[in-house]
């Protein structure tokens, strides 16, 4: 997948979308939220054809 | 010896015996607190008035021919993350300052009924979200930290400031600690016990279990804490074992995994050779080793973070714009970057989760258990905000600390962490011994032979000051 874009005013528009105030904190978040997606991100890696996700997380392997 | 360095165990015999009273053990654990607290800050609330009376009802139970069995006395520290009835339950957050709840959550219960008697809650770091649990200092070197979230639960035990501390685990929280401080620390496997009435950080993630002097007393409290609760979504309906039962069986012919990438890459010299030490102990003891390779290590991380993050955020949602102002600022940072991960993802390290899961089962064909190095390193300094390895990395201090201990949370499966040395400046070093999930018998004895064999296990903390 290609790289995300951080550009404009990203941070913003995600708190907006969240409904979660951050004025005045975009600056301090940037770093973090492209630190975290940058490490989702290598999850890209890994191809995942039909595998539906652990929901409702069982450890049991025979269960 | 004062009652104080006493094994769980230990103590336990002394007082069925009647050579040792819950109380005299009780004042014993209260007098060291009183020594070691202003140094170590590993209680958020002491209740020696409180302590007091249930050791004094418990020795009346015990003089009735009322003994309830080993618990039945014992000092018993709670994390603050836990609910319990008319103790103050914080989180270690100004967000719920003043909270005391009403009931107690499920584990405490269980453990009251068992006798043990509740000396104080120990400091988290705030709701769990962290390792470093800034309120506490390590008792081996008060200039470094105790690890977290469990951090006062670590430092307690192995200062001496009780036999148990409760802890909680979603990326290594009862691990880290327990390597840090040097005590063993128990993370069963997901669903074992059950989480009703502890603050939740990442329902998908979290485990709740036992920070401890031994390997065996782990087991006890394993013991009375399993067990099915149909009011916990995540808890496994299936038979609770006898835990002690096995525990001195030996390892001959169990085949111990090692493993060839992930866990011994940018580790300590000083980790590295006692890990590697202790498991040519278990070689010794007539285990098998078998080379194994840990599949997907360069998503651990990566969905252990992406799943975490948002079930954070989730939890805290109402609060975070209710009293946004009264978290600090590194929990408020993450909670709101958590709100900003997309659900695909979110959903995306989940399916991950579900290979990951598939490829530990058939990486453990071959081998009863998986060992490793618990953390990469001893306690980091205060305020140490990165990990510099030989190749040039500056690794961020909390990736550092849930590297290792993150893959047991993604699988599930049971992993208990036990000293196994000391680096270079005396600060104690882990081992993780992970095992098929609800298999933590045979994690607890393999830990036990171990334990048998060595003199690393059950030391108690001097508590020294800074150095210079």
């Amino acid at each position: 997948m290609t790289a995300r874009s951080f550009s404009g005013d990203p941070i913003g528009h995600a708190a907006r979308i969240a409904r979660l105030d951050v004025t005045g904190r975009e600056n301090m978040l940037g770093p973090v939220v492209e630190g975290i997606y940058a490490l989702i991100d290598q999850l890209d890696e890994v191809p995942l054809g039909e595998t539906p996700p652990a929901i409702g997380f069982d450890p049991r392997w025979e269960a | 010896m004062e009652p104080f360095e006493l094994s769980l165990t230990a103590a336990a015999t002394e007082i069925e015996s009647g050579t040792l009273s819950p109380r005299e053990l009780t004042e014993s654990v209260l007098r060291r607190i009183d020594e070691t607290e202003e140094a170590l800050g590993a209680f958020a609330h002491v209740c020696g008035d409180a302590a007091r009376k249930a050791a004094a009802q418990a020795e009346r139970e015990i003089a009735d021919g009322r003994y309830r069995g080993p618990l039945h006395g014992i000092p018993l520290g709670v994390k603050d993350l836990y609910d319990t009835a008319g103790l103050p339950s914080t989180s270690s957050s100004q967000v719920r300052a003043g909270r005391v709840p009403e009931t107690d959550a499920v584990a405490v219960a269980r453990l009251l009924d068992a006798g043990m008697v509740i000396v104080g809650k120990t400091h988290t770091h705030e709701f769990a979200y962290g390792g470093l649990t800034p309120t506490t200092r390590n008792p081996w070197d008060t200039s470094r930290i105790p690890g977290g979230s469990s951090g006062g639960s670590g430092a307690a035990v192995a200062a001496g400031g009780c036999m148990v501390g409760m802890g909680s685990d979603t990326a290594g929280s009862i691990r880290i600690p327990a390597s840090l401080c040097g005590t063993v620390g128990l993370k069963p496997t997901y669903g074992r016990v059950s989480r009703r009435g502890v603050a939740s950080l990442s329902w998908s993630l979290d485990h709740v279990g036992p920070l401890a002097r031994t390997v065996r007393d782990c087991a006890l409290v394993l013991q009375a804490i399993a067990g099915f609760d149909r009011l916990d979504t995540g808890s496994v309906d299936v038979p609770v074992p006898d835990f002690t039962a096995g525990l001195d069986g030996g390892i001959v012919g169990l085949r111990v995994g090692v493993p060839s990438n992930y866990f011994f890459d940018r580790v300590h010299d000083d980790v590295d050779r006692s890990v590697r030490t202790a498991i040519g102990v278990l070689e010794g003891l007539g285990a098998e080793l078998r080379e194994v390779s840990i599949p997907y290590p360069d998503q651990v991380l990566a969905a252990e973070w992406a799943i975490l993050m948002p079930e954070a955020s989730a939890y805290h949602q109402e609060t975070l714009r209710s009293k946004a102002e009264l978290y600090t600022e590194q929990t408020r940072v993450l909670l709101e970057v958590g709100e900003m991960i997309l659900a695909t993802d979110y959903i995306k390290a989940l399916r991950v989760r579900t290979l990951m899961q598939r490829a530990w089962a058939d990486m453990f064909a071959d081998i009863d258990v998986l060992v490793a190095p618990t953390e990469p390193f001893g306690a980091p300094l205060v305020g140490a905000m990165e990990a510099n390895w030989p190749d040039g990395v500056a690794e961020d201090i909390t990736m550092a600390l849930v590297r290792l201990t993150s893959p047991a949370n993604l699988t599930g499966m049971p992993s208990l962490s036990l000293p196994v040395g000391f680096d270079e400046e005396g600060l104690p070093l882990g081992m993780q011994v992970i095992g098929r999930p609800l298999d933590e018998a045979t994690v607890l004895r393999v830990g036990r032979a171990y334990e048998s064999a060595s003199d690393t296990v059950g030391r108690i903390a001097p508590v020294v000051p800074p150095k210079g």
